[in-house]
């Protein structure tokens, strides 16, 4: 018997453990852009997940539309009253935006904002850290590119489109991503910093000097726009808790929660790029 | 020897469609369920036991680096993970008698926490930083895997037994 048949399975395990060695490797200069082969996997596999996802969603919808409609009636109503109300709204905000542009402007640039934004479902959640990633049932196809804007169907900051983006789906980075930071504002005392995630439910608010007066619990904060990925005036979260930080005694510690929730983020809006980002 | 290749091929490729059907189906239920169900796991052990190391292997690496497609994470870290938990997984029920439901189950669940606590230790050592334990629930991981394929062996064992013999 030779040497590999006595010992081929060992031989093989040894083979794949190079592999991955290999291929982990061989990150560490690129940094975070993803790798060919890593984007054909995800090319391959992601249309599965979105049939896989589709089928549920079909069931669903089917016992809720034809047999479950128990509440349907009080929905309804409470939805046209939100309608109502958001009517309203809408009107008063067109008011008020028509004392500084013209109706005709007004109307050109929201009719472009409609055009320009991209509905989209999730279709999938991270796979080792759900407050990393989101997979998104929409790709290059219709319209989606790296580096655009994701809010939640109340226009709350969920994140941005990064690698890989195929024809039909795209990754979200989450803005409770460790690796993720958006340049943010207090909306009441006007602090500027930068909100970090921590890959859990909750962001921290960095570089906000311990020696800076103002911010306090409850305070939304939004978007500044200074990064060029994420428009002005989008509402990213509100802080929990301030304190010092003994760790960097230079600044203050400042926990965020997003205003985003899992539990209603099945549907989502890509915002179109901003003018001057890499594409 | 080339179809047995050739069909080993095909149910490793049916094995991957399973776990990302299941993983898609943990993530419509919820972050938390995606936090202690690892459906990759779970396929990874369900068929090393099945099919031997070779195939556990060879099954962790696809599964893993699918894993880590959907993943922000290191790439190929996964995959490393699964490779080994499928490897080992194979080779050790080939030598000792797993069968009994509670056996089977503490095995299993050896095994998960080795590969959770082998992803931890990589996670650290690569990235430089600890793996986010969501408030413990990640330590369920390794109780849930174990539990789901010792509950799909004993079903399976009881199916088995019912089904009348031609």
């Amino acid at each position: 018997m030779s040497f590999w048949d006595k010992r081929q399975s060992v031989l093989l395990l040894a083979a794949l453990v190079v592999f991955h060695l290999i291929l982990i490797s061989l990150q560490v200069p690129r940094g975070r852009e993803k790798s060919l082969f890593e984007k054909s996997v995800f090319f391959l596999f992601s249309p599965v997940q979105r049939a896989a996802v589709g089928a549920v969603r079909g069931v669903r919808s089917v016992w809720v539309h034809y047999f479950d409609l128990r509440g349907a009636k009080a929905e309804n109503r409470r939805l046209k009253e939100e309608l109502f109300f958001l009517h309203q709204e809408n009107r008063f905000l067109q008011d008020r935006l028509g004392l500084f542009r013209s109706e005709a402007r007004v109307r050109e640039s929201l009719e472009r904002f409609r055009e320009d934004l991209i509905p989209a479902r999730v279709i999938g959640i991270d796979s080792t850290n759900p407050y990393r990633s989101l997979i998104l049932d929409k790709g290059s196809l219709d319209g989606v590119k790296k580096n655009m804007a994701v809010c939640d169907r109340f226009g709350n900051l969920v994140g941005r489109t990064i690698d890989p983006v195929s024809l039909r789906e795209a990754m979200v980075q989450l803005i409770t991503d460790k690796e993720s930071s958006v340049s943010v504002m207090s909306i009441t005392d006007r602090l500027v910093g930068s909100v970090t995630g921590r890959s859990s439910a909750v962001c921290e608010l960095r570089y906000i000097l311990a020696s800076t007066t103002g911010g306090r619990e409850g305070e939304s904060l939004e978007t500044t726009g200074h990064d060029r990925i994420y428009p002005a005036g989008i509402p990213v979260g509100r802080i929990i808790s301030i304190e010092a930080d003994p760790s960097l005694p230079l600044f203050r510690k400042i926990l965020v929660e997003p205003y985003f929730q899992f539990n209603t983020l099945d549907a989502v809006a890509v915002l179109p790029l901003l003018h001057g980002v890499d594409k | 020897m080339r179809e047995t290749i050739l069909k080993d091929i095909g149910r490793a490729v049916l094995c991957v469609l399973a776990a990302v059907l299941i993983y898609s189906l943990a993530g419509a239920a919820g972050p938390s369920v995606l936090v202690v169900l690892n459906a990759f796991a779970i396929v990874v052990v369900f068929f090393s036991v099945r099919r031997g190391e070779v195939f556990g292997a060879f099954l962790g690496t696809a599964c893993g680096l699918v894993q880590d497609a959907f993943s922000l994470g290191v790439y190929g870290l996964g995959g490393l993970t699964m490779t080994l938990l499928g490897f080992w997984t194979g080779f050790i029920v080939r030598r000792i008698d797993v069968s009994p439901f509670l056996r089977h189950g503490a095995f299993l669940l050896v095994m998960s926490m080795l590969e959770l606590g082998l992803r931890m230790l990589l996670t650290s050592v690569v990235r430089q930083e600890a793996i986010h334990l969501h408030g413990g629930l990640l330590l369920l991981q390794p109780l849930v895997t174990s539990w789901v394929a010792s509950s799909i062996f004993a079903a399976e064992r009881y199916y088995l037994s019912r089904r009348p013999r031609a």
